[in-house]
């Protein structure tokens, strides 16, 4: 007992204490200069943490509205592509022959940089509606999409079709069905994969969302106003803006943390 | 919140059917109407004045800008090339509010755009030009100019760091006298300039690198009010405080610091007068730093065909500075470039170097190369 309540206090330190101190570390090295002279930068490129939060306090109704926009793109995207990817790799684990050399082709779009796929997708979806600020989040909306499917239909194949030795054989002893085997076999095997592509595809999908608003015709967005203001020489604010788009990702991806521990401690 | 439910679902519904989408491409609108007639009213009203705007030929300037500005077609590429945009429509009673354009004129071909931003040397060209690149409108476009409407804002200068002038005087005045001897010679030979520039690394055709050297050449000679022009790089003092006057009214800071520090600048902050008034009548010693480098704004084009002739012909030699030029282009700034210290010279516009004292650096201008702005905005007739 005594043995088994420190290692497991050892673990709590380990996963938590010890990245508060290191973050603690950094901020102070940041807000005293330390980091400025490490990194041979100076306080215009890099403002102090006083400095940008204050940025934030003082136009938090500016940036909500901008978080906003990106968060519904990338949550939107998300499930959209999530959705897609998902039934693409159904369609792969059903249909094997030409499943793995679809799902190859799908892969790929992991692999087209967001800066090229951004403004292709942006020209390409201009019929879409006479509104700006329509088509704009239609086009990212679908850059996100194209993201994320690909992570999910990669993954969701190997949970489809990588079962547990003999339980395929099993089924079959079962005389049971194709649709039997996808609820109660090759679903349920593939839930844990689901989130491992969703821990890829919620930062990608944020990131995605960010980049593509540089492309889009309607000005809004995080990732936008990070552009606009670095280019302006409005260091500060970036970097007021770059800290929300961090913190959208981190609570984007906690969420997900959270969602995954209810479903899998359910599934126990 | 900016989006009803019902514009969601439409969206949702419309991503579905992503594949038919794409593939009709003729009307514009068509897939859209679904989606606009959820978001009402705002539609309804865009799609009364792009229509009317359809009737053309009687239409004044002032009727043009309205009609676009409610329709959300008023183009413009951002990233601190919107201010003289936001006066204008400012002037006519608008929201100050553009539709992101790319790096060409695809958006204005298609007529998602209107009234494009354009720069006569440039992207008017190639509305215009028939050559490599170019979309062939001819006569069949005309412009509103930034000058006549009296919202103009001076663009390219030369610039440095307050500090890098005060510890370098004659390098900075070597430097501008070679660079203006320079600008009147490409001036004067617009088109062996052009030639020059393609040689040095164009990033267009020699055809546009021609008709932009003349066009740069009608910047560096005219003044906002039509006047002519024969110093080169003369800071005229007028233009610079309306350009001043307007970027304070127009620059939207949301750093509040920096927003304090916008509103108490003045001209003496930004330029300086005496480096440039020394240079023109040739009164320098020996360069204490040789080696120098200058930052352009953009890709290698006859923009900035002055620093390119001024190499080519072994004018920055004469004054014993050997100079490389840096070419800019994209998301390069070239206002942290030089403020780092990364290079010693810049090309930048008057209202960026504004906000980037704003935001705390401490840049100098040394020399004005453009006398009037070269912004227009396009439309077809």
């Amino acid at each position: 007992m005594a043995v088994k309540s420190i290692s497991k206090r050892r673990s709590a330190v380990q996963s938590v204490v010890l990245p508060l101190i290191f973050g603690a570390a950094l901020i102070t090295a940041w807000q005293t200069g330390l980091l400025h002279i490490l990194l041979n930068t100076d306080e215009y490129v890099l403002p102090y943490p006083t400095r940008i939060i204050t940025i934030i306090s003082e136009n938090t109704d500016k940036i909500m509205v901008n978080v906003w926009a990106s968060v519904q793109v990338a949550v939107l995207g998300l499930l959209l592509g999530s959705l897609l990817g998902y039934l693409i790799a159904i369609f792969a684990a059903t249909f094997p022959k030409f499943g793995s050399g679809g799902l190859t082709i799908v892969s790929a779009f992991n692999a087209i940089p967001i800066v090229a796929l951004a403004p292709v997708i942006i020209n390409w979806t201009k019929d879409v509606s006479s509104e700006a600020e329509v088509r704009s989040t239609f086009a990212k909306i679908i850059v996100v999409t194209v993201v994320s499917m690909a992570s999910m239909s990669v993954n969701a194949y190997r949970g489809l079709t990588e079962l547990p030795v003999f339980s395929d054989d099993l089924m079959k002893t079962y005389a049971a069905g194709r649709l039997t085997e996808f609820t109660k076999l090759r679903l349920p095997n593939s839930v844990p994969y689901i989130f491992t592509a969703l821990r890829v595809s919620v930062p990608g999908s944020v990131i995605s969302a960010l980049v593509s608003e540089y492309f889009a015709e309607y000005v809004i967005g995080v990732g936008r106003q990070i552009r606009e203001n670095i280019l302006i020489a409005q260091y500060s604010t970036a970097w007021a803006y770059i800290v929300t788009a961090c913190i959208v990702g981190i609570v984007m991806y906690a969420i997900l943390m959270v969602i995954e521990a209810l479903v899998m401690k359910k599934r126990k | 919140m900016r989006f009803s439910k019902k514009t969601m679902a439409a969206m949702l519904a419309a991503a579905m059917i992503v594949s038919a989408v794409s593939a009709c491409g003729s009307s514009s609108g068509s897939t859209g109407t679904t989606a606009a007639a959820a978001t009402s009213a705002a539609a309804t009203t865009a799609a009364a004045t792009a229509g009317s705007s359809d009737s053309g030929a009687a239409m004044s300037d002032s009727d043009r800008i309205i009609a676009a500005a409610q329709a959300g077609k008023v183009g413009n590429w951002g990233l601190g090339n919107e201010y003289e945009i936001f006066a204008l429509l400012t002037k006519y009673g608008q929201e100050n509010k553009f539709l992101s354009q790319a790096f060409d004129m695809d958006g204005f071909d298609d007529d998602s755009i209107t009234l494009a931003s354009a720069m006569t040397y440039n992207e008017l060209g190639l509305v215009k030009n028939s050559y490599e690149g170019g979309y062939g409108y001819g006569d069949t476009v005309d412009i509103i100019d930034m000058n006549n409407e009296g919202v103009a804002m001076l663009e390219d200068n030369l610039f440095t760091t307050k500090a890098f002038a005060e510890a370098n005087p004659n390098t900075v005045k070597a430097f501008v006298s070679a660079s203006m001897k320079g600008w009147k010679y490409a001036c004067e030979n617009p088109e062996e300039a052009a030639q020059i520039v393609f040689e040095a690394g164009s990033s267009v055709s020699s055809d546009h690198q021609a008709y932009m050297a003349s066009e740069v050449k009608k910047l560096c000679e005219t003044d906002t009010n039509g006047n002519k022009v024969t110093d080169y790089g003369k800071m005229d003092e007028n233009a610079m405080q309306q350009t001043l006057d307007l970027a304070k009214q127009y620059i939207k800071l949301d750093d509040s610091t920096a927003a304090e520090k916008l509103k108490s600048l003045t001209l003496d902050d930004i330029r300086s007068t005496a480096y440039w008034t020394d240079a023109s009548v040739g009164k320098f010693d020996a360069p204490e730093k040789k080696d120098v480098s200058i930052q352009l704004k953009w890709l290698p084009q006859a923009q900035f065909m002055g620093y390119f002739v001024a190499k080519a012909k072994g004018y920055y030699d004469e004054v014993g500075l050997n100079v490389t030029i840096v070419s800019g282009g994209g998301d390069i700034g070239e206002t942290t470039a030089v403020n780092n210290g990364t290079v010693d010279f810049g090309v930048t516009w008057v209202s960026n170097l504004i906000s980037a004292n704003a935001g705390g650096m401490d840049l100098l201008e040394i020399a004005q190369v453009y006398q009037r702005s070269g912004l227009v905005l396009v439309y077809k007739k």
